[in-house]
């Protein structure tokens, strides 16, 4: 009795001992364990025999370490083992390889494939590249990099072109300084100062375009001369500029008193230049009806084309010393025009056409190209000079110069002409204002009677607007009858 | 000295005063570069504001540079800087958000 309660204890001992000695050990330890425990624990037990007994052979080098000292310490015959096992696994490969083939493919997935301490798994290592934007480094920035090069690219530019302009401006200045200085009394206003006084610069209106503004001489109003530079200071034109080569320009409009010019209208410069003039330009459209005619026949080069009202005009102001001035300056002249009727370009107007003749101004307008096709130097401004002395000698002349007399008739027909067109045109827009007008007033006026609370003084007004309405129908059948007996 | 100078052309009594052309009489001789430019800026700095793409609000800055370098001195400089400002502020506001590299198109 005393035995089997024994054997009981101890049994219900290694019951509860097992589970723990077989979470330390491998399942191949676990059954050494087993070999040595009663049969009561085979139902432990998942492998077969062979594997048993191949496992007592040596430990697979998957055993942690960790349990080998346990083994050491309990099993002896393991102990020997494993220390045979540790020796061929740290001695040689071969035996170590020897001993993998015994063990069982079933037991050990993937077991096979090992080899030696450098294992390679089943699925190859990827080795992914970490994203751009988690890198730190500057590289991955570099359209970044790209756009701020650009800008800085855009400022250097800016600061460059700007310089240039304002160089060329003042050379420009500087050259013709003394010649603007001798024929007028004010040179340099910027219309903001209280006095007239001169002062002796440019006013700059943008970083390309320069203004000068002349006044105080005779045979003349004032002079207003515009430098229009190329935009060297945008990039975006510098590019444009490279595919589509443009010019600097000097535009000079001279305005003149009503004394200072008889009534003509003239254009000469380049065959496009003209051409363009003529259809843009009111005054040139509307008088100079013939094409532009070649230069050749007045002794000027055939590049240039000349608009003119009529032949007297051109051959007066066409003299000798002008063809001289404008054959040696060819290049450089873009357009000269001679208007005693100039309004600028064609008004395009919604409604049609204007109610008012546009308001004209005796001018003489001059544009000419600066030299170098957009790479001038400050040095080119000098080659202006001869053209500058050409406008001056072109505001005396336009003073001296006067048609005959049938070039005067001539003349003021073709105004009265335009006037009349131009009325004409309008007639049936000014009487449909008139018509609006008085409708207005009629509606305006039937609305104060509507208005009117008082009924006797509503009766009142009533009765006014109705003499009113048939006076007016009396006059007109008296205008009628008048007409027809004029007739008759 | 009594002796008047024929031949010096300049007059003292018929000075006039220099009076600027108005742009109402000829809105065509008026360059709108930098009036569509300021709009552009605004519009795509509003964009990448909005809808965070950093293109757009590059663009943006471009397009205030381009206004700047084209406008009249006349022109309002608050606007100019505002909009310069805007555009500042949409590409600061595109990289805090999402600090990633701008990706090329292509």
């Amino acid at each position: 009795m005393r035995r089997a309660h024994l054997l009981l204890i101890s049994s219900l001992l290694l019951l509860l001992a097992f589970p723990l000695a077989r979470g330390r050990y491998s399942d191949d330890d676990g059954e050494d364990i087993v070999d040595f425990d009663d049969n009561d624990f085979a139902e432990f037990e998942d492998m077969n025999d062979e594997q048993a007994a191949e496992t007592e052979t040596a430990p697979p080098p998957r055993a942690s370490q960790t349990s080998k000292p346990e083994e050491d310490e309990d099993e002896d015959e393991a102990t020997v083992e494993l220390e045979d096992g540790q020796d061929g696994f740290e001695d040689s490969e071969t035996q170590d390889q020897d001993m993998y083939r015994k063990y069982d493919q079933e037991e050990f997935e993937g077991f096979g494939d090992m080899e030696g301490p450098g294992h390679s798994m089943k699925d190859p290592l990827i080795i992914h590249t970490v994203p751009a934007h988690l890198q730190n480094s500057w590289e991955s920035y570099y359209m970044e990099i790209l756009m701020v090069t650009g800008l800085l690219a855009y400022i250097m530019n800016y600061i460059i072109g700007k310089n240039k302009n304002s160089r060329l401006a003042h050379a420009w200045f500087n050259s013709h300084r003394e010649l603007l200085e001798s024929n007028f009394a004010l040179v340099g206003d910027d219309g903001t100062s209280k006095e007239a006084v001169s002062t002796g610069k440019l006013n700059q209106e943008n970083e390309h375009i320069y203004n000068l503004w002349c006044s105080g001489r005779v045979c003349c109003e004032g002079m207003l001369i515009q430098l229009k530079f190329l935009k060297r200071q945008d990039l975006l034109n510098v590019l444009a500029r490279m595919m589509r080569p443009v010019c600097d320009q000097v535009q000079i409009k001279v305005t003149l008193s009503d004394d200072d010019m008889d009534t003509f209208v003239f254009a000469v410069g380049t065959k496009k230049a003209t051409a363009k003039l003529q259809k843009e330009m009111q005054d040139l459209s509307e008088f100079c009806g013939d094409k532009p005619k070649s230069g050749a026949k007045y002794g000027l080069p055939d590049s240039l084309a000349i608009v003119s009202e009529m032949g007297e005009v051109t051959d007066g102001v066409m003299d000798s010393k002008m063809v001289h001035y404008i054959t040696n300056h060819a290049d450089k002249i873009e357009s000269i025009h001679f208007s005693d009727q100039f309004s600028g370009p064609k008004v395009m107007q919604e409604e049609g056409q204007p109610l008012k003749l546009p308001e004209t101004k005796k001018s003489l307008l001059f544009t000419f190209n600066v030299p170098g096709m957009g790479n001038t130097s400050p040095k080119d401004m000098d080659s202006l000079l001869p053209l500058m002395n050409m406008v001056i000698y072109s505001i005396d002349k336009v003073k001296k110069l006067r048609l005959n007399r049938e070039g005067k008739q001539k003349a003021d027909r073709n105004r009265a002409r335009v006037e009349e067109n131009f009325l004409k045109q309008t007639h049936a827009q000014r009487q449909e204002a008139a018509q609006t007008r008085r409708e207005e007033k009629k509606r305006a006026e039937k609305e104060r009677i509507m208005n009117e609370e008082d009924p006797e003084r509503q009766r009142r007004l009533e009765e006014a607007a109705q003499r009113r309405d048939q006076k007016k129908i009396e006059k007109k059948q008296m205008k009628m009858k008048q007409i027809k007996v004029k007739a008759m | 000295m009594s002796f008047n100078n024929m031949a010096d052309p300049r007059r003292q009594n018929k000075i006039l005063r220099y009076k600027p052309p108005s742009t109402d009489t000829n809105p065509t001789l008026e360059d709108p570069t930098p009036d569509y430019m300021n709009l552009l800026g605004m519009i795509f700095s509003m964009c990448g504001l909005m809808l965070k793409l950093k293109w757009c609000a590059w663009i943006a800055v471009y397009c205030s540079f381009i206004s700047f370098a084209n406008s009249r001195s006349s022109e309002d400089t608050k606007q100019m800087m505002s909009s310069f400002m805007l555009s500042i502020s949409a590409v600061v506001m595109s990289y805090l958000q999402n600090p990633q590299p701008m990706s090329p198109p292509w």
